[in-house]
């Protein structure tokens, strides 16, 4: 089921105004939540170390400032930002693993940080880079681990596992040591063990960071899949475009702690960053005039490529003019990276 | 009970890892036998010298080692490697899932490994105490095997305990990386009986690292030693240790989840 009332969108310099009343319905409200951090604060160098030792100085880091929203029952959000936005203590408040500074949540109607057993066993964390599984025997025998830690009866249990199967296709690796697994493969076997006990709300942290291509494509096809058939509501942090893109018809965006922007993604490129990079390399052409085709970027990209930053609209026209105006060896045409679409979300 | 499915779980997963290690328990067994070898042989020289250790004779020592014994082999299965996992979770950050799971998360810890090679280690345990007593000559009561029991698993709860509050205080000062050591150095000291050591070192293993507490105690009960309100004490200083050091992990945990400044 689809939130029927997508919130307006409130963008600018001040926070998300929460708007359409108060869904009862929805599974995770958040109201003005904040986390301040307590963090020693020294210079650097010998000397200060030495100061420091003897007279420690405090500082006050604002992880995450009044931060509202609200989020409907199935649906699947980003939560992006820079690193350090707050992103992670954001999820890890909203999963019950941090106490907020001040402000509220309710996931589920449970108050997350009171852990409840009820709470715990209807929602799951997954963060990509943490290992749930035991390393030296095969993802199957933690699975059983969890079915008793959740208590899953023997036919949820084989109902869900088959599913599982199905979608991820487990049989071979779930039986070889999680050691020898490559990290698709683990990601895999994370995944299934943080679903077996068929959680209503996911929050997945960066649960594609550091797969290959073809495997985050199908981490991305799963949990597009999983939404779909249980209806679950997700919200989900990347660094990866293309994951945020496949998944999430809506983000939320937060900034030095603060949300800057809640809506619906498309409005967020179209708004934000409605250009493309066109990368080229020119055979036997070192300093050709690229200027003419848009703002030529700094440096080269990871293949020695120029890259070129032109108005999204006008992409498929400027490329054509190079291809037919220049010796091109090699052209690709993409999406700019998402830290710079929310960077620039941020300098607007 | 949901408790023992878990530990049962645990302990199915656990077989598996030690499965996985097969040459793991060979090595265990020599290096035990070597070991095994090394305390008599002290044992040897000491009473080559003279008749009797702070009250103790040689066949009561050799079952004292035995109780010594049993109490590093529960160590060695449970508390020495949940303390490898947790630190290494309080590193990498994996400790987050525990604190997830819906399942009491000190039980979680205290549990999630268990080092099933030690366990021949019990029998060799087992032996050194009847052989000790049987040529100590002494006649035990059922009376004294049953306190002796009792005050055995109230001697480990105390060092499990002890342990619970050592790991805690990593909460607050998170390089806290060797917090058992001190655990584990003093253990050592409970090979011999209490007696022999100065006061102020009897009072210090006894009571603020109590580790006489669960070897020379439960021994001294065992030949009927300890008048009944001793017995009681001890007992009941196994039940508080328990109970404070719990409030301790949770307030730990409530530290790690920042809730307190």
């Amino acid at each position: 089921m689809q939130l029927e009332t997508i919130p307006r969108v409130v963008y600018g310099s001040t926070s998300f105004v929460s708007v359409g009343g108060t869904h009862s319905s929805s599974p995770i409200i958040v109201e003005a939540l904040s986390k301040t951090y307590k963090v020693t604060d020294r210079e650097g160098g010998f000397g200060a170390a030495v100061k420091s030792f003897f007279k420690r100085t405090f500082k006050e880091v604002h992880a995450v400032q009044q931060v509202s929203f609200q989020i409907g029952q199935g649906e699947v959000v980003g939560f992006l930002g820079p690193n350090g936005a707050g992103k992670t203590t954001t999820l890890k408040m909203l999963s019950g693993l941090l106490y907020p500074t001040s402000g509220s949540a309710r996931v589920l109607g449970y108050t997350p940080w009171e852990r409840q057993p009820g709470y715990l066993r209807s929602m799951t964390l997954v963060m990509g880079q943490r290992n749930r599984l035991a390393w030296d025997v095969p993802a199957a025998d933690s699975f059983l681990l969890n079915k008793a830690i959740y208590r899953i009866s023997d036919a949820d249990y084989a109902q869900t596992y088959r599913e599982l199967d199905e979608l991820l296709e487990l049989g071979p690796i779930s039986r070889k040591p999680v050691r020898n697994l490559s990290l698709g493969e683990r990601m895999k076997c994370e995944l299934a063990a943080s679903l077996l006990h068929r959680p209503k709300v996911l929050f997945l942290d960066e649960p594609t960071i550091g797969l290959d291509v073809s495997a985050q494509t199908r981490i991305r096809a799963f949990l597009k899949e999983y939404n779909r058939r249980t209806g679950a509501t997700i919200i989900l942090t990347s660094h990866y475009m293309a994951d945020v893109v496949a998944l999430c018809e809506r983000v939320i965006i937060i900034h030095h702690g603060r949300l800057k922007y809640d809506g619906a993604l498309s409005d967020l490129s179209r708004r934000i960053a409605p250009y493309k990079i066109i990368a080229v390399h020119l055979g036997g052409c070192d300093d050709c005039a690229l200027d003419a085709y848009g703002t030529v970027l700094p440096g080269e990209d990871e293949s020695g490529r120029k890259r070129i930053q032109a108005p999204a609209d006008q992409a498929p026209a400027i490329t054509a003019r190079l291809l037919a105006e220049q010796p091109v060896q090699d052209l690709t045409i993409e999406d700019p990276p998402i830290e710079d679409v929310i960077e620039r979300a941020f300098n607007e | 009970m949901n408790i023992l499915r878990i530990v049962g779980a645990f302990i199915k997963l656990n077989v598996q890892i030690a499965l996985a290690y097969r040459s793991e328990a060979l090595v265990q067994i020599l290096l035990n036998l070597m070991w095994l070898g090394w305390e008599l042989t002290s044992l040897a020289i000491i009473f080559s010298n003279t008749t009797e250790l702070g009250g103790w004779g040689p066949a009561e020592l050799i079952a004292l080692l035995g109780v010594w014994r049993l109490v590093n082999t529960l160590m060695s299965i449970i508390v020495w490697p949940n303390t490898e996992k947790f630190n290494q979770g309080l590193r990498d950050g994996s400790l987050d899932y525990t604190f997830l799971q819906p399942a009491n998360s000190q039980f979680l810890v205290s549990v999630s490994r268990i080092e099933l090679w030690r366990l021949p280690d019990f029998i060799i345990a087992l032996a050194l105490i009847l052989v000790g007593l049987a040529h100590s000559g002494r006649i035990t009561s059922a009376l004294n095997i049953i306190s002796f029991l009792a005050l055995m698993v109230s001697g480990f709860a105390v060092l499990y305990s002890l342990w619970i509050v050592m790991i805690s205080i990593t909460f607050w000062f998170t390089k806290f990386d060797n917090n058992v050591t001190i655990l584990a150095a003093l253990l050592d000291a409970g090979r011999f009986p209490a007696q022999v050591y100065p006061f102020w070192l009897r009072l210090l293993i006894t009571f603020v690292i109590p580790i006489a507490v669960a070897t020379t105690v439960p021994l001294q009960a065992l030949r009927g030693d300890l008048a009944w309100w001793e017995i009681v004490g001890f007992l009941a200083l196994g039940a508080a240790s328990v109970l404070i050091s719990s409030r301790l992990w949770k307030a730990g945990v409530r530290r790690y989840s920042g809730a307190s400044a």
